[in-house]
């Protein structure tokens, strides 16, 4: 037990490490503007003196290193300081957005992930079969198409022609649970089909290296029918391989998510990212970014231990 | 139930009693299922939806045939040894061939094919569609169809050239440390972990908001060009000159004057926001070809072919050039393919986003985005850029399948 | 003793097609075979004979990417070609089980071993899962695996090879088949481990009164098991006899061939006197980055146009000796002299005329020839590297190569080496390292890919370019049949030391290290009655891993 624990803790300790990394990429980038954040706020037309001002109001007189470290500190108990546009909060603009993006990505991987790890399955049991090849068709279009495309062909269809779902996925207090799920329907459908697609074909594979081992054939020599092959030999070996292709996929889904936001007007993290974007508000940037990457980091993390927890070599040592 | 309900069931069930009849098996599961599908359909949608099922597959069957035609097309003009690999190529790839040739043919003819000009205003907003215009006109009055054909050259073009910078710099990075190994391998591995732990839309949208702005100027995108070049040929440097001081000298004399001649001529072809974009997919591209070439020739490296090579005393120049490259063309074509559909959404998703590529220059992802609200008013003009993406990346799919398949088949032997 | 002359098995006209390049093609063409209660087959042929195939297809089973196409199968009554796959699975694990070749590979990891062992006896609902595990501790107890109590309840990653391939015969006998069907099922040991389980699986088979199908491709090895011998080439029967026969007394000339390696000797040379050794290993110790040490205090000389043989097990450190001496990995302690001068010891920092001098021919020509280079450039290169040769000369320098190592020039120039045979291919190797123009080589395993026929042609050729050319050879091996057939000298190595070394002929006669002796005498012979006498002469416990672990390499005391 100590190895597995010491390769978790080493793991672990990786990852906080590349996050380190991460933050101070996200934080340093900004510093290789001309000028600096208040000359971008205050724009050319600025004198010396309000610039001067802005700085000491700001902090900017500090050494940069030192507002990475007091930017970091922040961070932690999320606080990203104050916008340079509107001069809220950064942690109210976000914050509430943050959970509505939680929200969907929630919605759309608890229908995304049980169906393609079961079509996948299947698919892989099918291989070589018309259905087989249907299927790998479907997804490769499904994959190849932007999420924008897939969000207005369904607005297209359920929403303008058919009347069935809004084609707007506004939000408000005090909707029902069934309202809220009836509203953020098409954004979620939109993700689930392009995740879905990439979990299906990686399922496939995995299973179907899976199946070409020898101890495969053994069991099948031993006489064991078809389904206990499969539950009983591929399905404990086949857990690491599908953790980790369901922790990469939740990941597509982060970016996902940002496309899928700007289309339905979803008032999620993404969308706060892509008008501060265009605004040059650095301090919302720089804190969605931080949130993006962070969670991407914690689902391969998360992959990574589930892999090495469900590894029999690992868990039981000579 | 009208004449066309009637025929539609009519031909279906004929079809799967004959394919019963005649013992085809797959065929007759697979046209009998169609045929209940359509039942299913039929109650639920009515007639229009039958004509829509009768359209999908008019067109599915038309894009087969295409495909079949092409394939012997090409079979017949092509080499011996190529056109005994493309009788077993698939339909499906095939069919991506064909719509990869077409696009080269509308993006390299664009200005004989398109009607009007990329960013001539001939209409009021909105215009239907008429004689002159087949598509009808955009939000500024210009002709749709015009700036789809411009479309293809600019952003298949920017997308093409990242992907080409990516790989450049990727694989001859994943080459060099495959065949060094030791911290100079570790240290390459470690950057393009921390690279690729940033999903790869937000680190654009990070970057983008600090280039894109007042810095997108001639002297910033020389700037980061000269620097790329640079680094890309200081990779090929290393793997040439060895520890020989001289050819150091040369080799760094002819890389300074190769990448300023190099960013020149991308300044000539993309103005400066255009070679930001192109550098931001590079970096963010790159560590994953790195990657990818780094496992591929990590395989090549452990064979004992390489390390009679090394005991010979051969130079790494030689190793990546002679040994592991012929043994790594096939799996980096196909991933080639792949990261291009990657960079090519990203390029696109961000014009989506009113971050890629500036106005007035045609682009497929901003069309969408400026035309979005005729979609509410059930007009799918908008969706045609979008479906024009979309064809482009799975028609590259379909081939990179089919060459997977094929390099994995040889491996199963 | 007395067996029943009922058939289990009868297997008439068998064809297998496979599926390669898009089409069906014959890989089984047409095979009889006729097995009966209690007797043990040996079905024997090299690469590519199709043995396998038939042991797949006595139980009904064909493999991924390959069919049967016609024949019959029959199963004590029960036709198998035309069963429903319901009645062939219930055939399988209760009255025909199967032992594979690996079994590190072939137990599940994630199940305990007796788990696995217990799965068909409780499938089948012969017995109780406590009454099976009982009885699979009395097998593993039968089978001689050490701790029979507890060895079960381990996972296969946690025991070693032998063990684990006795622990899979148990499992094949846990339903008390009718018959096993054994595919090379010690191939993948060493000798010495190979002997303990091949005592184990004859007794059990005895005990039972199995039938049993064994297949490999040594001839020795299947002497000890089968009662009746079936050989094979490329699908189709060469000959089947009883064991006895076969080996007394072979019709065919394929057979014979078999043993080819068995029958070459040659003449021993002895060290030049008071010359400088070409090749001197001085005390060396060495260690992979982080790893413990694999080599330790290893000193052996190499003389001019001699052979010298390292022979030892796997782990041994034979291979990373040769490394050593290459320069590939540099020792912690000690050093390699190359005619009294000492080796730079990183490869890196050798001179091109050092590097030339040591050349070396790899165990599989599948990798040590890049397949997508032409043979010209693959021999051409060397020659144009160290000699700088260019164009005609070049051309002509090749060819005079392959004349050497009997090819027909201006049939391989301009092939690939995908399309060339393993032994062709070989010498291509050969070839490639003779380019240097060399005084050393070091050969590692260069026969132990290639079938024995293929293998006895390397060996004569080495040999005789010996002769001609002065050379020294290292020849890494860990069969005593090819030392005798081509050494001067012999090392033995055991655990990264030097336990003996000496001239062929002392190293062949006793009296012996108790390793070297562990060792020839682990090495199974062409007589049936080998295994027998030998079990008789050490006794069933001083065998094996079990012995091997008593000696101490250390040991200088020579038994007799």
């Amino acid at each position: 037990m100590g190895d597995i624990l010491g390769l978790i803790g080493k793991r672990l300790g990786l990852g906080l490490v590349i996050l380190l990394v991460i933050s101070a990429i996200i934080f340093f980038m900004v510093e290789l503007l001309p000028g600096d954040i208040a000359q971008a706020v205050l724009g050319q037309g600025a004198t010396d003196e309000n610039l001067a001002a802005l700085r000491r109001e700001m902090g900017l007189d500090k050494p940069a290193i030192v507002r990475y470290f007091e930017w970091l500190g922040g961070a932690v108990t999320f606080d990203f300081g104050n916008s340079i546009v509107t001069g809220e909060r950064v942690s109210v603009l976000i914050g509430e957005r943050f959970r509505n993006t939680l929200f969907l990505a929630t919605y759309a991987a608890a229908i995304a992930v049980p169906l393609a790890i079961i079509l996948g399955i299947v698919v892989a049991l099918l291989r070589n079969t018309v259905f087989d090849r249907v299927a790998n068709v479907l997804t490769l279009t499904s994959i190849s198409s932007p999420e924008f495309f897939l969000g207005y062909i369904l607005i297209l269809y359920f929403s303008v022609n058919w009347g069935m779902f809004p084609a707007i996925a506004s939000l408000s207090q005090n909707m029902s649970l069934w309202d809220l799920l009836h509203r953020t329907f098409l954004p979620a459908l939109t993700l689930v089909l392009v995740v879905t697609a990439h979990m299906m074909r990686m399922t496939r594979a995995a299973i179907i290296n899976l199946m070409a081992s020898p101890y495969i054939e053994m069991a099948r020599l031993k006489g064991t029918p078809p389904w206990k092959v499969i539950v009983r030999h591929a399905l404990p070996n086949a857990w690491a391989p599908i953790i980790n292709v369901v922790a990469l996929n939740l990941a597509y889904l982060i970016t996902g998510v940002v496309l899928v936001e700007v289309v339905f007007v979803y008032p999620g993290i993404g969308q706060a990212l892509v008008d501060n974007v265009s605004k040059r508000d650095f301090p919302v940037v720089q804190a969605a970014c931080l949130i993006f990457a962070a969670t991407f980091i914690l689902l391969n993390l998360a992959a990574d231990v589930g892999a090495i927890l469900t590894n029999p070599r690992l868990r039981h040592p000579k | 139930m009208s004449y066309f309900v009637f025929g539609f069931y009519a031909l279906l069930l004929t079809a799967s009693c004959l394919a019963a009849y005649f013992d085809k098996r797959t065929w007759f599961l697979t046209i009998f299922a169609f045929t209940l599908v359509s039942f299913v359909l039929g109650i639920v949608g009515g007639t229009s939806t039958l004509q829509t099922v009768t359209l999908l597959a008019g067109l599915l069957a038309l894009a087969a045939m295409v495909s079949y035609a092409f394939r012997e097309f090409l079979v017949a003009i092509a080499s011996n040894n190529m056109a005994k690999e493309l009788r077993t190529a698939p339909l499906t790839a095939a069919f991506g061939l064909f719509v990869i040739f077409t696009y080269a043919v509308a993006g390299i003819f664009a200005p004989w094919i398109a009607p009007h000009g990329e960013a001539e205003v001939i209409s009021t907003a909105f215009a239907p569609p008429d004689d002159s215009m087949l598509l009808g006109a955009d939000q500024l009055g210009r002709d749709i169809f015009s700036r789809i054909i411009y479309g293809t050259r600019n952003t298949v073009s920017l997308a093409l050239s990242g992907t080409l910078m990516a790989f450049i710099l990727g694989a001859l990075a994943g080459l060099l440390a495959a065949t060094t190994g030791g911290w100079f391998d570790q240290v390459l591995g470690r950057v393009s972990d921390v690279i690729m732990s940033i999903p790869s839309l937000i680190f654009a949208l990070l970057m983008l908001s600090i280039f894109g702005g007042a810095l997108a100027t001639d002297t910033t995108s020389f700037a980061l060009l000269f620097v790329f070049a640079m680094v890309t040929g200081l990779l090929v440097v290393i793997a040439r000159a060895e520890s020989n001081i001289m050819s150091w000298v040369i080799g760094l004399a002819v890389l300074v004057a190769a990448a300023a001649g190099f960013s020149t001529g991308m300044l000539i072809l993309f103005n400066p926001s255009e070679v930001i974009l192109i550098m931001v997919v590079g970096v963010i591209y790159a560590p994953r070809v790195f990657r990818l070439t780094r496992a591929v020739a990590g395989n090549v490296v452990v064979m004992d072919y390489i390390e009679a090579a090394k005991l010979r005393g051969e130079g790494k120049w030689y190793l990546i050039r002679r040994e592991i490259l012929p043994n790594s063309t096939a799996p980096l074509v196909a991933e080639f393919g792949l990261e291009f559909c990657f960079v090519f959404l990203l390029v696109a998703g961000l014009s989506f986003l009113g971050l890629g590529i500036q106005p007035p220059t045609a682009d497929w992802g901003s069309m969408v985005r400026e035309n979005a609200t005729l979609i509410s008013f059930g007009d799918i003009t908008p969706l045609i850029p979008a479906a024009a993406i979309a064809l482009l990346t799975v028609a590259v799919n379909f081939v990179v399948d089919w060459m997977l398949h094929r390099s994995s088949g040889l491996k199963e032997q | 003793m007395v067996k029943s002359k009922d058939v289990l098995l009868e297997i008439r006209d068998l064809q297998i097609q496979g599926y390669s390049d898009e089409q069906w093609v014959d890989i089984i063409k047409g095979v009889d075979l006729t097995l009966h209660r209690g007797e043990v087959l040996g079905l024997i042929g090299e690469s590519g004979a199709g043995k396998s195939t038939i042991g797949a297809a006595a139980m009904g089973y064909a493999r991924d990417g390959t069919r049967i196409s016609g024949g019959s199968i029959e199963f004590d009554g029960m036709e198998l070609t035309t069963a429903t796959e319901a009645e062939r699975r219930s055939l399988r694990g209760s009255r025909i089980a199967y032992v594979a070749q690996s079994a590190a590979a072939s137990f599940n990891p994630a199940h305990k071993i007796i788990d696995q062992h217990t799965e068909a006896p409780l499938q089948y609902r012969l017995k109780k899962r406590l009454e099976a595990q009982e009885d699979a501790i009395e097998l593993y107890n039968r089978l001689r695996l050490p701790n029979p109590e507890e060895i079960g309840f381990r996972y296969p990653h946690q025991v070693s090879g032998g063990q684990l391939q006795r622990a899979m015969t148990a499992m094949a006998m846990s339903c008390r088949p009718d018959l096993i069907i054994f595919d090379e099922p010690t191939t993948a040991l060493d000798v010495t481990t190979q002997i303990e389980v091949l005592a184990a699986i004859r007794d059990i088979v005895d005990q039972f009164n199995t039938a049993a199908i064994y297949i490999t491709h040594d001839l020795a090895v299947v002497a000890q098991m089968a009662d009746t011998i079936k050989v094979l080439l490329k699908g189709e029967e060469v000959e089947e006899a009883p064991t006895k026969e076969m080996l007394d007394n072979p019709k065919e000339d394929y057979t014979k061939s078999l043993w080819a390696v068995r029958s070459l000797k040659r003449e021993q040379k002895s060290r030049p006197e008071g010359a400088t050794p070409l090749i001197s290993v001085k005390n060396v110790d060495a260690a992979y980055t982080g790893g413990v040490k694999v080599l330790d205090d290893v000193s052996f000389d190499i003389y001019e146009g001699m052979t010298v043989a390292v022979v030892g097990e796997s782990g041994s450190g034979k291979s990373t000796t040769a490394r050593v001496i290459t320069g590939l990995l540099p020792p912690m302690e000690g050093e390699v002299l190359f005619k009294g001068e000492p080796f730079p010891p990183d490869y890196h920092n050798r001179s091109r005329e050092q590097l030339r001098q040591c050349q070396m021919i790899y165990q599989m020509a599948d990798t040590a020839l890049n397949p997508k280079v032409k043979i010209a450039e693959i021999i051409g290169r060397p020659a144009q590297f160290y000699h700088g040769l260019k164009g005609g000369k070049l051309k002509n320098r090749v060819d005079e190569l392959l004349d050497l190592i009997e090819l027909e020039p201006s049939q391989y120039y301009n092939r690939y080496p995908p399309e060339l045979s393993g032994g062709q291919k070989q010498r291509i190797g050969i070839a490639r390292a003779l380019a240097a123009d060399p005084t050393f080589i070091i050969c590692d395993e260069v026969t132990s890919a290639l079938d024995q026929l293929v293998a006895e042609g390397i060996l004569k050729l080495l040999n005789r370019l010996q002769k001609e050319l002065n050379l020294a050879y290292m020849f890494i091996t860990h069969d005593l049949a090819t030392v005798r057939a081509i050494a001067d000298e012999v090392v033995v190595m055991q655990h990264g030391k030097v336990v003996e070394q000496g001239p062929k002929e002392e190293m062949f006669t006793p009296p012996h290290h108790p390793y070297t002796d562990l060792l020839l005498s682990s090495v199974p012979e062409m007589d049936p009655d080998w295994l027998t006498t030998l079990l008789e002469e050490r006794g069933v416990d001083n065998i094996g891993d079990a012995a091997s672990a008593r000696i101490d390499p250390e040991d200088s005391r020579i038994s007799k």
